[in-house]
């Protein structure tokens, strides 16, 4: 047992941490058009690749830190300073690259890996669909086998990234499994929606898909993978990322409103000294410690023990964005009017944090599954 | 960081899980119904090691690291074992003996710790009083040097195996001018002339466990049964926080699991609409919550234990957050546990009931949830 984190991963994290926050500061990552987007996401790509942060969880050559836990870690980090760029950054290059990884990656898809992993290219994952939760119905987007290539087609929803990736990494039907198709922004067939307008994350590109018979070599085809297999592990990458967000999402509005709480006077005190507001604080930062060594523990059991993860990382999923709803709450609550005020860290984590409980798994299904499990069911 | 238990300590774990499960929880709702105190358990419980745990062997202990002694509570709790019994646990072993052990002379500890680690005697621990709980440092009971004796006068409540303790670590006031340095810590004995138990209290939960005032009139000890240095008693106090905060609050841990697996139990055989209620999300949900405070709270206790392990001083915010946290959280999932029983888990018949009453003690009992977000404000 061991509850510190090496010197090594803490001069790591704190020079993630430093390095975001001063480039964070001199631009709103947290707003703008797809250009500027687009922009705001290929300059922290920058900032972040030669720390070789984009490396953890990817390539074992040149990473700083190895392991889940330390991942979730790193990512948290990032996170506590910009929430859409973590979101941005992390479904490009841990779940999509991640994605490309699976399964005895050819060239083709190393060469992509390591593209992320410097920077140079966006990625994005379609796996929900209209019907979407994968959970109930089964995916309707299907590959049919024509000569030596793939024609897919069906219709994705919510794709974060969509209208600035490069690549996307599409789930579907193959052969009565699953399968991801790895397909390019220009692929004849594949068409965008409009940009999604979400109530929080401003700053990040969500949009739809829609795919015509797109061709897709063998050789951009992973899988097929048994479903139940292929979807547990693909939620699971996601809810660890989710999990980092709401940790940022905590610690960013904490702090916002501790701060606030101790130099806003009101009836000659700071606003802390009332237990109406120096209570609340002490209720965050519980669900916020309490969070954070719940998603040490479930990346943790990740590596340890693979089948105890999953219903752990539901738990710690559930437990943590649940968290960061209330947290940010609170926290617009005591910065009152400043909180309510748009832009401050408080608001948009308020804004934000809803995103956690739907996304992934959402902490419906979650805890279906979690009973399920205590029932000897899964 | 890592979270793994050595295979030794799994094993202890073990260990403890089927000695309690045998010898103790057969007789647990017998003694919860009569609220008597289980003897024959505690004897055993001594027997076993567990009572001494920590204590180096010299003493009669079993020399164990911190989180092999959380451990240990956790399986209690794991088990079955009543939170009356583990409290009873707590208050002689952590409260009282290692007390005296930390802060007492050699003779002292040569006098006391090996009967209290085999479970010869009882120990228990009097600071609450009834006009100073939350607000110790106003406490009221004196102890009044008088040549070669303290006479201690005073009523101390709350007392955990006060009407059956052989031995008390009392806290009294050697300076009323001073607010916590003025507080002294005392050993007396059961049968000291002017000390006298009041009758057990009636309570809610927790209820094998005895609980009751210490009432001291013009009580004389010798002064060589000052426990330390006077007026450093409080922080004698403080140090059993560490204790508090890990071994005290293991078994809420413990009987988490415990309760969970009772209430899937029950939802996989109880049908209704004829299905069992397991099958319905409603019931999913509650046992998910179960599942997902408990893993939560073992993470926070044994942060708590693994840094005592490493000898570093008590971390008092995320002492406050464990505490808060359990105590403040186990309130839901325990009453949800009643309520997936239906009307049988109204009744006595059922573990849910107890363990409902019990965990309300959770964010009361060594420091209420307001006094640990107090601490948790000033400390931000
Ligand atoms: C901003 C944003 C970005 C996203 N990004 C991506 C992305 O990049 N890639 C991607 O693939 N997807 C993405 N998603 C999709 C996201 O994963 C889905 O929204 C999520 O899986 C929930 O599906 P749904 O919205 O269809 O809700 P539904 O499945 O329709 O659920 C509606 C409600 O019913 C509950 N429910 C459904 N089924 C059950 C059940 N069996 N038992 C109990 N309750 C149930 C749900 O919990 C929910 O409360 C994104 C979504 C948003 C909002
Ligand atoms: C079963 C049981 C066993 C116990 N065992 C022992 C034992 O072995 N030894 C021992 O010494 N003590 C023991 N105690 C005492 C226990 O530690 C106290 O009950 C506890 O500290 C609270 O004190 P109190 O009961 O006097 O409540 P009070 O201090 O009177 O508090 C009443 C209420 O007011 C709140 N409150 C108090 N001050 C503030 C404030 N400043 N701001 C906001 N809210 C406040 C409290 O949180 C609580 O809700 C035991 C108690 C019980 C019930």
């Amino acid at each position: 047992m061991n509850f510190d984190f090496s010197e090594k991963e803490k001069t790591f994290l704190a020079q993630v941490s430093n390095t975001m926050a001063t480039f964070s500061k001199a631009q709103d990552l947290e707003s703008g058009d797809l250009s500027m987007i687009r922009n705001h996401l290929t300059d922290s790509l920058a900032v972040l690749a030669p720390l070789d942060y984009l490396k953890i969880g990817l390539l074992k050559e040149g990473a700083p830190l190895s392991g889940t836990l330390a991942l979730m870690a790193a990512m948290e980090q990032l996170s506590g300073i910009a929430p859409s760029i973590f979101l941005s950054v992390e479904m490009s290059t841990r779940l999509f690259g991640r994605i490309l990884r699976l399964q005895e990656p050819t060239d083709d898809r190393l060469k992509i890996v390591e593209k992320l992993a410097s920077g140079e290219v966006i990625g994005a994952v379609a796996l929900s669909e209209s019907a979407m939760n994968v959970e109930n119905d089964p995916l309707a987007t299907v590959g049919i086998r024509e000569g030596g290539r793939i024609a897919v087609s069906g219709a994705k929803s919510y794709v974060v990234n969509g209208p600035i990736a490069d690549w996307f990494a599409v789930v579907g039907r193959l052969d009565d499994q699953t399968a991801v198709y790895l397909i390019e922004k220009e692929a004849p067939g594949l068409t965008l929606t409009e940009r999604i307008e979400t109530m929080g994350y401003d700053g990040l590109a969500i949009c739809g898909l829609g795919l015509d018979s797109v061709m897709v070599p063998e050789n951009h085809i992973i899988g097929p993978i048994e479903t139940s297999r292929c979807l547990d592990l693909l939620k699971l990458w996601e809810n660890q990322i989710l999990i980092a967000a709401a940790l940022g999402m905590m610690k960013s509005s904490f702090e916002a409103a501790r701060d606030y709480a101790k130099t806003h006077r009101s009836g000659g005190k700071p606003v802390i000294a009332y237990q109406e507001v120096g209570f609340k604080l002490s209720e965050m930062l519980t669900l916020y410690q309490t969070s954070q060594l719940y998603a040490y523990r479930a990346a943790w059991m990740a590596d340890e023990d693979p089948k105890e993860a999953g219903v752990l990382t539901l738990c710690a999923k559930v437990f943590c964005t649940e968290a960061a709803e209330s947290v940010a709450g609170k926290a617009l609550q005591i910065l009152s009017g400043e909180g309510y005020r748009s832009g401050g860290a408080a608001e948009r984590a308020y804004r934000c944090a809803k995103f956690g409980q739907i996304a992934g798994i959402s902490t419906e299904i979650a805890r279906v599954r979690i009973g399920d499990a205590a029932l000897g069911r899964r | 960081m890592d979270f793994a238990f050595t295979r030794e300590q799994l094993m202890f774990k073990k260990e403890v899980l089927r000695f309690a499960k045998k010898e103790i929880v057969p007789r647990v709702q017998e003694h919860d119904l009569k609220e008597a105190f289980d003897f024959e358990s505690f004897r055993k419980m001594g027997d076993f090691g567990l009572l001494g745990l920590h204590f180096p062997t010299e003493y009669g202990g079993e020399g164990a690291d911190v989180v092999t002694t959380v451990l240990a509570g956790e399986a209690l709790g794991e088990a079955g074992v009543d939170g009356g019994l583990t409290l009873a646990y707590g208050a002689h072993t952590f409260l009282c003996a290692d007390t005296l052990f930390r802060n007492g002379t050699e003779a002292q500890r040569k006098r006391y710790i090996p009967k209290l680690a085999s479970g010869e005697w009882i120990g228990c621990m009097g600071l609450s009083e009834p006009d100073a709980g939350s607000d110790v440092a106003s406490m009221t009971t004196t102890a009044e040097k008088r040549g070669d004796s303290y006479v201690l006068n005073g009523t101390k409540m709350w007392i955990t195996n006060g009407p059956i303790a052989d031995v008390a670590v009392v806290y009294a006031k050697t300076n009323l001018e001073l607010a916590h340095a003025g507080i002294s810590a005392f050993i007396v004995e059961k049968g000291t002339p002017g000390f006298s138990p009041g009758p057990p209290l009636i309570k809610m939960g927790v209820r094998t466990s005895q609980t009751s005032e210490l009432v001291f009139k013009d009580c004389e000890v010798p002064a060589e049964n000052l426990l330390g240095k006077e007026g450093e008693g409080f922080l004698y106090a403080m140090q059993t926080v560490e204790w508090d905060r890990s071994a005290l609050l293991a078994p809420f841990v413990g009987v988490t699991t415990y309760m969970l697996k009772k209430c899937a139990d029950y939802a996989k055989g109880r049908v209704q609409f004829g299905r069992p209620i397991g099958a319905f999300q409603a019931i999913k949900h509650k046992l998910a919550d179960m599942r997902i405070f408990g893993e939560a709270a073992r993470t926070l206790v044994y942060r708590i234990a693994w840094c005592k392990d490493q000898g570093r001083p008590l971390n008092h915010l995320e002492a406050a957050i464990a505490k808060l946290f359990i105590g403040d959280w186990s309130l839901a999932v325990t009453n949800d546990a009643v309520t997936l029983h239906g009307g049988y888990g109204y009744t006595h018949e059922f573990d849910v009931e107890r363990i409902f009453r019990d965990t309300r003690l959770a964010p009361i009992g060594g420091g209420t949830s307001e006094i640990q977000k107090m601490i948790i404000s000033k400390l931000i």
